[in-house]
């Protein structure tokens, strides 16, 4: 049975119908089930998600076959979704776990953005901000697929990602990561982590999100 | 997450025009409404929403009292007046709105992402968010057992023991979200009666996982890392006794988001816009709707009237020569 009904492929095709250029989706799958109980799922989405428009191309590793490539894109867990430019570049735009719910409209978002040049939509103050950080810079936002308000904090994480090469910026999805949400004492979505040091919970506005990772990178 | 696997489009655009005849701010029923009849009425019409389209009606579990829909999801009754609103036209950008500046007839919305749109109409639907209690460990367990949204939250207490403070329609409608995921709940309420509908409080009695107390109040929240027990006062003995929760959820009223309007309109003593019955502001052009306005009854349904009403208004008055 297809994930995404009549209706919703509908929009989805209207939505993607704005796409430029071509973007690639990396999934790192495993076929054990006991590793990754969504990846079946996900490779489904994808395969409906391409179908929808051909401007998406999907290339599937497994990582049980091509361990190097996980090493390669920085990827410590699975599922991973990494998004890239039609070049093939790694701007650090990662989805841990499956962007179901809520989170299927960041990552039809991000899918957009990417096809009109990855260029971030932020204000130019905090691009210059951001542009001046030169310390390798991780955030992870944990969310569940149920919550309103994470989209908007994924989506900003994923812009600063763009805006910098130095940052990477990850949706996790929790209740698939349980372990890694208990060892950040998450309890309370979006729970943003940033370096594995500092943290701060709530879907943060644009320029608050940009003051918190800067707090980390010059400090 | 498997029983109800969902995919959620959105719709939140980033190319805008430079000027609209009404920039609507916040996306709930209210904005959603406004932006309906203003695009029937001919002018074009933005929403500016900062989170989610259908606003807080996507945390709602259940509406049962909105005409049409005996019983429909919440973010599903959002969802489906967001198609409404795009259907007849209206623009839709994810963003925050900074400032309304008024300069002559014009009013200018600034946002966050450094745009600035212009508007001969503006409606405020900002909505209100959830009070705090005001108790200690509140903030300190905040987002380490502390929570106010239980849609959001609630997975990471699975089958553990969760408090839940509040006796109104959204204390009773999230237990009973909750209580499809938790062990046990307990509702305190520091009245004798819970001020929740007929309905909800049925419900919410009939459930054997949910305890209630009223008369009960939450002195403080307690833990190390995070919450591991409340304090709480039994108001008829005046008593206060310990119990070990996992969880604490705070559902006592809301605030409203009046903020971006305190200095082109009155607002009443808890903060809430102050309008006409065109429910236009002391400032000409610039209407406020739904929960953010001071009123009786804050629903979806008077979320709803009050957008028709203010953007049918504002069409009439400054549009029509």
């Amino acid at each position: 049975m297809a994930l995404l009904d009549k209706e919703v492929s509908k929009q989805v095709k209207n939505m993607l119908g704005d796409m430029e250029r071509t973007v690639k989706v990396l999934f790192f799958k495993s076929d054990d089930e006991s590793e990754c109980e969504y990846c079946s799922t996900i490779e489904q989405l994808l395969a409906e998600l391409s179908e929808l428009n051909d401007k998406i191309s999907v290339e599937i590793i497994d990582v049980d076959e091509e361990e190097q490539k996980m090493e390669e894109y920085g990827i410590e867990m699975i599922p991973a979704l990494v998004l890239l430019t039609e070049d093939g570049k790694d701007l650090g735009v990662r989805f841990y776990g499956i962007p179901a719910g809520h989170e299927f409209s960041t990552f039809l978002q991000d899918i957009l953005v990417f096809s009109k040049g990855a260029i971030p939509q932020l204000s130019e103050e905090n691009l210059k901000k951001l542009q001046g950080v030169e310390k390798p810079v991780n955030i992870k936002v944990f969310v569940t697929v149920t919550c309103p308000y994470c989209p908007r904090a994924v989506f900003t994480a994923h812009q600063l990602a763009m805006a910098n090469d130095r940052i990477t910026a990850s949706m996790v999805e929790a209740n698939e990561f349980m372990e890694l949400s208990a060892k950040f004492g998450v309890s309370s979505v979006p729970h943003v982590v940033i370096n594995d040091e500092h943290f701060f919970v709530g879907a943060y506005p644009e320029k608050d999100f940009v003051e918190e990772v800067l707090k980390v990178a010059k400090g | 997450m498997k029983e109800r696997m969902f995919f959620d489009v959105g719709v939140g655009k980033s190319e805008i025009k430079e000027s609209y005849d009404v920039v609507i701010v916040g996306g709930g029923p209210a904005g959603l409404t406004a932006a309906i009849y203003t695009r029937q009425s001919g002018l074009s019409a933005l929403v500016v929403e900062k989170n989610l389209e259908g606003g807080y009606m996507n945390l709602t579990e259940l509406v049962e009292n909105y005409p049409g829909f005996t019983s429909i999801r919440g973010e599903e009754l959002g969802s489906k007046m967001v198609e409404h609103a795009l259907h007849f036209g209206a623009e839709l950008v994810t963003d925050n709105v900074e400032k309304i500046q008024v300069e002559g007839k014009d009013k200018f919305v600034h946002l966050s992402s450094g745009k600035t749109v212009r508007a001969r109409v503006v409606i405020v639907a900002t909505g209100s968010t959830p009070r705090k209690l005001g108790v200690p460990g509140e903030e300190q367990f905040r987002a380490r057992g502390v929570s106010y949204c239980a849609t959001c939250d609630g997975h990471f207490f699975k089958d553990g023991h969760v408090i839940v403070v509040g006796g109104g329609n959204s204390a009773f409608d999230e237990s009973l979200f909750l209580a499809k995921m938790v062990r046990k709940i307990t509702v305190v309420h520091i009245l004798e009666k819970p001020t929740a509908d007929a309905r909800l409080r049925e419900k919410v009695f009939a459930n054997e996982k949910i305890e209630y107390r009223p008369l009960t109040e939450l002195v403080r929240i307690e833990g190390d890392e995070k919450v591991e027990k409340v304090v709480l006062k039994d108001l008829k003995e005046n008593k206060e006794y310990t119990m070990d929760v996992d969880g604490v959820f705070i559902f006592v009223g809301m605030n409203p988001n009046s903020e971006l309007l305190k200095d082109l309109a009155d607002l009443d003593e808890w903060g809430y816009i102050i309008t006409d019955e065109n429910m236009e502001t002391k400032t000409p052009g610039i209407f406020a709707v739904g929960d953010v306005r001071s009123k009786g009854l804050r629903q979806i349904i008077t979320a709803a009237a009050d957008g028709a009403i203010a953007a049918s208004i504002a069409a009439r008055k400054y549009f029509e020569t």
